[in-house]
């Protein structure tokens, strides 16, 4: 297990490198930079001096390796549309909304998923079931920010219910928590559904049975115990890919959150900003899923890890 | 026994694909709703009064939906029924094109990788796997910021990020039937293993194949429309539902039309394609369903 956990966390470094090549080749790839003008023209002369300051003037494997020098010191450098902060006091301040609205989404939707598709795999095709498979497809095929259009569309435009944007009151949270909501719902009702009927199946169900157990404790004691396990490891890579819908969900109810810093980073060629935000998620989905393969083993006696390579 | 055996009529696996299908009423219905938007998107001259960007109806502006105008008139006095069915246009075609280049990629990797296993398969599997972690939205953001959006640009980003999945379905097919019978006996026979993989084990592969090419069309419908969503996918005034859209935020207080219509058709279009990828994938092969 040791080994395995070793093993991945290499794999995760050199990940964590070529991801972070990529980006800094695909963000200075084209020409243009952050200093052009735009909307504020500037002289050429304040222009070089800024581009001296941020050391965007040396070549650009000199820029990577300090970059990323300095983010192997936890300093991931000065954003550019803020000057007056470092990109880690940005992000500090920033993540507060997402984490929030996004937290609440999937604390809301997984249990309503999970009990959706419970519902769902016990009465197999009556109206409840239909209904489960209706949500899950709908979750998990419609873009979040449609879902968004059509719950601020019924919710604050039509019954006008909620306010349809903003962010610190706590009337307003309750339409992005729903957009959040909707795809960890959709995904638990699916999964849940499928784990519990592939359960449901198994010979040792039919003992419990036959030895006359409750229908009750089979399906609480033992069938949900068994099901449990690929629903655990979904959760934390979904958790993070909360983050990407966040892009949405922010721009959809003007949350000044993670999500709305990233559209603008990469607008404004925000070059210190864009990098820390990507590297951040590309090791939490790595770290996400290295812990979910640790608790699906931890979980399950049947795997153990590092004995025959996979 | 022989006898009776000879008087069965010999069915076709297809045969049996198409009664399956047949039998989940959703992917039927889903099919017929993708087939109406198709011959919409392909008729759109026909069906519609003005070009998508002529802006004939400026004295209208904002109108809402009427007998006349199906959809109400845009901002910029644009028939709004037209904008949506030339949108089905740009949506469709980004989807389809998008498909077809991922298995153009997909179908190769997946059989040297399957096929080869040791190095190849290593070195595919690595890349696969830094696709993987890096969040395809996210990245695709990245890009299309970068290249400034644009239709074939759209086609590239969800080609790039579309392969993996029909890679994976290749390069599982090909790993189980390399070791049949019939692909020993071609080797035993000195075919070399670029006609085994063209002429075996890539047909053999061709339920997966299908069934990855339809499900990635809905994911790079949504990829544009998001890209569009946000400014830097299908420039204007090329008509993109996911552009739309963030126009009809602006409006959906006073202008309902302008924001309900680009976000139905989008639902309906993503959804009616993944409910008949997936029921195709039923269909096609039972020992996958409900994965």
């Amino acid at each position: 297990m040791t080994g395995f956990i070793l093993r991945r966390l290499l794999s995760i470094t050199v990940t964590f490198f070529i991801v972070s090549l990529l980006i800094f080749l695909a963000m200075h790839s084209i020409p243009g930079g952050p200093f052009d003008g735009g909307d504020m023209p500037m002289p050429e002369a304040v222009r070089a001096t800024l581009m001296e300051r941020y050391g965007l003037d040396q070549p650009l494997y000199v820029q990577y390796a300090k970059y990323m020098w300095g983010v192997l010191h936890l300093d991931f450098g000065i954003p550019f549309q803020s000057p007056g902060e470092t990109v880690l006091e940005l992000i500090g301040r920033a993540w507060v909304p997402s984490l929030v609205l996004g937290g609440l989404g999937v604390l809301i939707g997984a249990p309503l998923g999970i009990l959706l598709g419970m519902a769902a795999a016990l009465n197999r095709n009556s109206w409840i079931d239909y209904l489960a498979s209706a949500f899950a497809t709908l979750g998990l095929t419609i873009p979040v920010f449609v879902t968004s259009m059509g719950l601020i569309l019924i919710f604050a435009v039509w019954l006008n219910w909620f306010p349809a944007s903003g962010w610190p009151e706590p009337e307003k949270w309750v339409l992005p928590i729903a957009a959040y909501a909707t795809i960890p719902l959709a995904t638990y009702a699916r999964y849940t559904r499928s784990a519990m009927l592939d359960t449901l199946n198994r010979p040792f169900v039919t003992v419990l049975r036959a030895k006359g157990l409750s229908e009750r404790r089979i399906i609480f004691q033992h069938v949900l115990r068994n099901a449990a396990l690929p629903m655990v490891t979904v959760f934390l890579p979904m958790f993070i890919g909360t983050a990407t819908g966040s892009i949405f969900v922010e721009a959809m109810f003007r949350v000044p959150g993670m999500g709305a810093y990233f559209v603008s980073s990469i607008r404004t060629r925000d070059y210190p900003l864009e990098m820390a935000l990507m590297l951040m998620l590309t090791v939490m989905f790595c770290l996400a899923y290295l812990i979910s393969d640790i608790l699906y083993a931890w979980l399950n006696p049947r795997i153990r890890f590092g004995g025959r390579k996979g | 026994m022989t006898l009776q055996a000879a008087t069965w009529r010999q069915r076709s696996p297809a045969f049996f694909a198409w009664r399956r299908f047949q039998a989940n009423r959703g992917a039927l219905v889903a099919g017929v709703v993708l087939g109406v938007i198709t011959l919409m998107a392909v008729a759109a001259p026909l069906i519609t009064k003005t070009g998508p960007n002529a802006q004939d109806f400026l004295i209208t502006s904002l109108a809402p939906p009427s007998a006349e105008f199906w959809f109400g008139i845009d901002d910029l006095g644009r028939d709004f029924f037209t904008r949506i069915v030339y949108g089905a246009r740009v949506s469709l075609t980004i989807g389809f094109a998008a498909a077809f280049f991922s298995i153009l990629i997909g179908i190769p990797l997946g059989a040297l990788a399957g096929y080869y296993e040791g190095r190849a398969d290593w070195v595919i599997m690595r890349v696969i796997e830094i696709f993987s972690v890096v969040p395809p939205l996210l990245a695709a953001m990245l890009l299309g910021a970068l290249t400034q959006g644009g239709f074939l640009t759209i086609v590239a980003i969800a080609a790039l990020f579309g392969w993996v999945q029909v890679c994976l379905l290749v390069r599982a097919q090909v790993k189980a039937f390399k070791e049949k019978e019939f692909v020993r006996a071609a080797q035993a026979l000195g075919a070399s293993p670029g006609y085994i993989i063209r002429r075996h084990l890539i047909p053999n592969a061709i339920s997966p194949i299908i069934v990855g090419f339809v499900l990635a069309i809905p994911l790079a419908m949504m990829l544009e429309a998001s890209l569009s969503f946000l400014g830097i996918g299908v420039p204007p005034p090329t008509p993109s539902w996911g552009q739309m859209i963030n126009t009809g935020m602006s409006f959906m207080y006073f202008y309902w039309h302008m924001a309900v219509f680009p976000t139905a058709a989008l639902a309906i279009t993503v959804l009616a394609t993944t409910l008949f990828g997936d029921g195709l994938r039923d269909a096609l092969d039972p020992t996958m369903k409900g994965r």
